[in-house]
């Protein structure tokens, strides 16, 4: 869909992206600030001007057309309320500009009140409205002329954490209900996770990764990729022996560690694999490949991080899921054996 | 935790002699304005007189004088007009130095459209004053009311500007993406977002510049043509005749028209803010 470059002054904000979303498709743009997500999202909108390169919206340039005249709406991280206006005022916004008559406006009005759950607001003034309520109200907005595209910049970011949970399950539902193309920016890696049905993480203007959820976070492409989504451990080692998608990875502590690996990857040499810390497992016994000292145990509930450091002094966190048969993490300082089962370690691209 | 930086900040309200300074500000301020308004209800035959007795007969007096009226008159078409053509000007140069790309010059225009409100007034006029007579001796066209109020129009257009800039420069250009973002062409984006959410803007410099316009005398005396008395010059000719409480109650009543203006344009921004 689109493949673009933007570049102020020197400075590279979009670097040769090429995405392709699909229609009907929840996308999400995934990045830390000033990656370059927002920009490519005001250049679908038509606020930014790519320095080159085209944006097409079914098979069609888009580029030379001005934001109003694109079929795309969408909703801003302060909401932009027309301040001035009631909630029916500024749902209606959008059809009145179509030149749509009143009496068309009115029953789909109604209906987007109904949509975002906020029956029976139509006459107050939205600036009487609480934050998620105005998130409601510039979501409704935005999909009340029905676009073939919604864009939504960073939405959530301004909604305390209940309310961000249930917009995100919300939103989702949206999408779903209507059918249309979500194109979500925001540097949350769980709002990214739970509610995208393919993610795309950037990082300084480029794309590193596309996929769905289960994708990234389990085959991340490159390094970044691996810390920006959730928690994770790399450890260092060197390749022993590579047979096809498994490596033998020698880690610098000692232990062989049976890694999977992408294809193209050099097949010897140092590298670093990457174990997310649900999937490792401390062992009673220290006599286990990989030797370790607890440092820190913080409990969160559902489960409790144990921080361990290794002989050779690099940090590893472990995920363990609190049970109720008496299982519990072990103490600080003790010495424990960790065990990384087969499959659960990946070699990364550096 | 809260109250420990409510006892921190310092109170200038609670320094000693606070209130002896607010209160030499507001005498110095409203004392003569009192005065005035006091002495227009003065039974005495003299401005100057002591206190006499309480009287309205001066307002009588005032109300019933066809050269008051015509001046009053005159001075609120003058000032209306002006107020009309500089608030319009004024609101377009706003709009062309806050809104759109950056353009080269955007600061020198800044300069430019507020500097004369630094200029004295007497060089803004005799510069007028010229100006005018260059007109008349190379075109011929003798421009009568039109040239006191085009005058009138230019030394208002700065401050009809600063507000409307102001509220211009306080308002989230991003309503304005949303708009164009919802269909709307910039010109239907002008008309249902930014103009609406002008008005208080707006409002407050159409106020200023009527009253600039409305009490001006410096300029006017220096552009008025025969006839053409508006009240402030009406006044400054009567002291030269005789001292009676009738141009204290003259004074009353410009300072009324000026005040119901001021009230009248608090009230529209305030309506539309809320």
């Amino acid at each position: 869909m689109l493949n673009v470059k933007k570049e102020f002054g020197h400075f590279q904000a979009v670097d040769h992206v090429t995405l392709n979303i699909e229609p009907n498709e929840f996308f999400t743009l995934l990045g830390p600030s000033g990656c370059g997500k927002t920009t490519l999202l005001r250049m679908m909108a038509g606020f930014e001007t790519p320095t080159s390169g085209e944006i097409l919206l079914d098979k069609r340039s888009i580029a030379g057309l001005l934001p109003n005249e694109r079929p795309i709406n969408t909703v801003f991280q302060n909401y932009a309320l027309f301040p001035h206006m009631t909630v029916a005022e500024n749902i209606g916004f959008g059809l009145k500009m179509l030149g749509r008559s009143r009496a068309e406006i009115a029953p789909i009005v109604e209906e987007m009140l109904r949509l975002v759950r906020l029956e029976g607001a139509g006459d107050r003034p939205v600036t009487k409205l609480s934050g998620g309520q105005q998130q409601r109200v510039a979501l409704a907005r935005a999909l009340a002329p029905r676009p073939k595209v919604l864009l939504l910049d960073e939405p959530l970011s301004a909604l305390d954490l209940k309310l961000r949970q249930s917009m995100q399950i919300e939103l989702k539902r949206l999408q779903a209900e209507t059918g249309i193309t979500f194109v979500f920016v925001t540097h949350d890696q769980e709002e990214a996770l739970t509610m995208s049905d393919r993610i795309a993480v950037m990082s300084k203007g480029r794309v590193l990764q596309v996929g769905s959820a289960r994708d990234i976070y389990e085959h991340p492409a490159d390094r970044f990729v691996a810390g920006f989504i959730g928690e994770t451990n790399f450890l260092e080692g060197a390749i022993v022996e590579a047979k096809g998608k498994v490596a033998r990875v020698r880690l610098k502590s000692g232990a062989d560690v049976a890694a999977a690996m992408a294809e193209g990857l050099p097949t010897t040499g140092d590298v670093t694999i990457v174990v997310r810390p649900e999937h490792l497992q401390i062992a009673a016994d220290k006599d286990a490949a990989l030797c370790a000292t607890v440092e820190t145990v913080v409990y969160f509930g559902t489960d409790s991080h144990v921080h361990l450091r290794l002989a050779d002094g690099s940090p590893v966190i472990v995920r363990q899921q609190n049970r109720r048969d008496g299982t519990r993490p072990p103490d600080v300082g003790a010495e424990v054996g960790l065990s990384i089962p087969d499959g659960v370690a990946q070699v990364l691209k550096d | 935790m809260a109250d420990v930086a409510v006892v921190r900040s310092p109170d200038i309200k609670k320094q000693s002699g606070f209130a002896f300074i607010a209160a030499s500000c507001v005498a110095v301020l409203y004392l003569p304005m009192l005065v005035v308004i006091a002495y227009s209800f003065n039974s005495a035959n003299n401005l100057a007189a002591k206190w006499h007795g309480f009287t309205t007969s001066w307002y009588n007096v005032v109300l019933a004088n066809g050269e008051f009226y015509d001046s009053a008159i005159l001075s609120v078409i003058v000032a209306v007009a002006a107020t009309l053509i500089s608030t319009v000007l004024a609101t377009a140069a706003a709009l062309g130095t806050t809104r759109g790309r950056p353009w080269r010059g955007q600061g020198s225009a800044y300069l430019t459209i507020t500097t004369p409100l630094v200029v004295p007034e007497i060089v803004t006029g005799i510069s007028l004053l010229s100006f005018f007579a260059f007109l008349s001796t190379v075109t011929g066209i003798d421009l009568g009311i039109w040239k006191l109020i085009l005058a009138h129009s230019a030394f208002c257009i700065p401050f009809a500007y600063l507000p409307i800039r102001a509220r211009l420069e306080g308002m989230d250009t991003t309503l304005d993406n949303a708009a164009a973002d919802l269909y709307a062409t910039p010109w239907k984006t002008f008309r249902y977002v930014t103009l609406p959410l002008l008005v208080p803007g707006i409002s407050s410099g159409a106020a200023l510049a009527f009253i600039v316009s409305f009490d001006d005398f410096t300029i006017t005396q220096l552009i008025a043509g025969p006839g053409e008395t508006t009240l402030p010059l009406y006044i400054w000719g009567r002291i030269r005749r005789t001292l009676t409480p009738e141009l204290n109650a003259m004074c009353t009543l410009l300072l009324l028209i000026s005040l119901a203006f001021i009230v009248l344009s608090f009230v529209l921004s305030h309506r539309r803010r809320a």
